[in-house]
């Protein structure tokens, strides 16, 4: 029932709409069904989320999931419940709010179930066409699971279309730019991290 | 049996469009398989362009109007985003002003569809260029606000209020004695801009020697441009059977299309110049996007209609 109502937004409207708006997809079927990756974005906006799941093959819509921080989405608890039933969203607690331990153990239950996990190391979406600071939590992930490939996503133009505390939607011509499939070289979790973030920038060009 | 007289004007239009695709194509392909070389494959891939742009103009010219209405509103409406996109002249506050001008779009093209002339005529030239400022005004931040009230109207005209005149040619009203209607007069001009380029890039590559422009545009010389003016001049008196015009008016639109068409092409060159951009975008291959494809048109269409305007309908 929840897979029908992903496909029905993430196969049918969504496109269309971020079609009109002006987000381009390149390559046009980035993803091979049936793969599990998780997927790591730079971040500025809500329609980064809505690009990537419309880019997600039909049949693993079900199980793949953004990450979102539950002090944002967990506000108050119908957000909670939309953003889990129409972004099939996994809530986590930010690091500086002492979630990080469970937050990684509940991430790692969903990876070594066969899932797939959308994630923005950045933590947040900030200001527009800028870049922050990795956080450290990809880099754990990606070192307990180094049978699961990453595969970097560089997002262009979208915190133009909607930014950050903007209800506003204009649009803006955007570029959602997927790498290949990468197996983490790096050994520390630091060092994963550097990697990850080298690889989505490589893709800016 | 099939005779050409039993056709109608818009559909001899569509076979000469046709023919002059398919020549194009075969002349390129088998240039290319003689002698190939990267000029070859720019024209191969321009050419590949316009089955796409006569593919879309000849649907919209045949299907239920409304289509074709709302065809060339989305067709403003990715060249405004293509704009916008593109322009280094916005502040973070424009962007709610911005939305404004999209919402322009429908009612112009609404007031196009019900052939409402006054409120088309004036609602973006006098209602928008004073409504624009206004909320730039309530936004309450004066620093570049000048700069803004310039760009986002400018913006509109040549996205939007130009290219509603290609639809409002539909909604003209009958002619006497004149059977292809506005259907007709939107071929003609549309395919008298395209083929005006490709008559202009032809003639200056054959003989161009003395550019007219070098600083905006390299490619242009008065070989080409003059070349190209006699050229759509000479196929505009071939295609007189679109129009209502007698020899001298379709003489005459020819010129205007042809030089409005040259005007239109180098005012979006500087442009993409100021932005440092060689073509806009990449939505039709080959062509860059979308404002390069419709420059030339984003002037010659408005002053066609109101040519036609003068001479046919408001007597």
């Amino acid at each position: 029932m929840k897979h029908l109502l992903l496909i029905l937004i993430y196969k049918g409207l969504m496109p269309l709409f971020l079609k009109l708006i002006g987000v381009k997809i390149t390559p046009k079927k980035p993803l091979q069904p049936n793969a599990q990756y998780i997927i790591v974005a730079n971040h500025n906006s809500h329609i980064d989320t809505m690009a990537l799941m419309s880019s997600i093959p039909v049949k693993d819509l079900n199980r793949t999931h953004p990450v979102a921080a539950a002090t944002y989405f967990g506000k108050n608890s119908w957000l909670a419940v939309l953003s889990k039933l129409f972004v099939n969203t996994i809530l986590i607690k930010r690091s500086e709010e002492g979630g990080e331990s469970t937050a990684l153990d509940v991430l790692g239950k969903f990876l070594s179930k066969g899932h797939s996990l959308i994630i923005f190391p950045e933590g947040s979406r900030g200001e527009p066409e800028k870049m922050q600071a990795f956080r450290k939590g990809i880099g754990v992930l990606l070192q307990r699971n180094p049978h699961i490939p990453y595969i970097p996503v560089y997002i262009q133009g979208t915190g133009k279309i909607l930014p950050k505390g903007e209800r506003l939607i204009v649009p803006y011509d955007a570029l959602v730019h997927f790498g290949q499939p990468t197996f983490c070289e790096a050994q520390t979790v630091e060092a994963i991290v550097a990697e990850v973030e080298t690889a989505i920038l490589r893709l800016k060009d | 049996m099939l005779s050409v007289k039993n056709l109608s004007e818009i559909q001899q239009m569509i076979l000469v469009i046709l023919g002059v695709l398919v020549f194009a194509s075969t002349l390129f392909w088998i240039w290319k398989k003689i002698k190939p070389s990267p000029q070859v494959d720019e024209l191969v891939t321009r050419t590949k362009s316009w089955w796409v742009m006569a593919s879309i103009f000849t649907t919209a010219a045949v299907v239920h109007p409304a289509v074709s209405f709302i065809a060339f509103g989305l067709l403003s409406f990715a060249a405004l985003r293509e704009l916008s996109s593109i322009s280094k002249n916005f502040r973070t506050e424009d962007r709610s002003v911005i939305f404004w001008a999209y919402l322009a779009i429908p009612v112009q093209y609404f007031f196009a569809y019900m052939g409402w002339f006054a409120p088309f005529v004036v609602f973006i030239p006098v209602f928008m260029f004073t409504w624009i400022p206004f909320v730039l005004v309530l936004k309450g931040h004066t620093q570049d606000i000048a700069r803004s009230m310039s760009v986002i109207p400018t913006h509109l005209m040549l996205t939007v209020f130009s290219i509603s005149h290609l639809a409002y040619l539909l909604s003209l009203p009958e002619l006497k004695d004149f059977a292809a209607g506005g259907r007709g007069l939107l071929l003609f001009v549309v395919f008298l801009t395209e083929m005006n380029d490709v008559f202009q890039f032809t003639w200056g590559k054959l003989l161009g020697r003395h550019k007219i422009i070098e600083k905006i545009s390299p490619n242009k010389t008065w070989e080409g441009f003059i070349g190209g003016l006699l050229s759509t001049v000479g196929a505009a008196l071939l295609l007189r059977f679109l129009t209502p015009f007698n020899t001298i008016e379709a003489l005459g639109a020819g010129l205007v299309i042809a030089c409005m068409g040259f005007v239109g092409d180098i005012i979006v060159s500087a442009i993409k110049r100021d932005f440092g951009l060689k073509d806009t975008g990449t939505a039709i291959k080959g062509h860059g996007g979308i404002l390069d494809r419709i420059d030339s048109l984003a002037i010659s269409a408005p002053f066609f209609f109101y040519y036609v305007y003068l001479l046919h309908i408001a007597k």
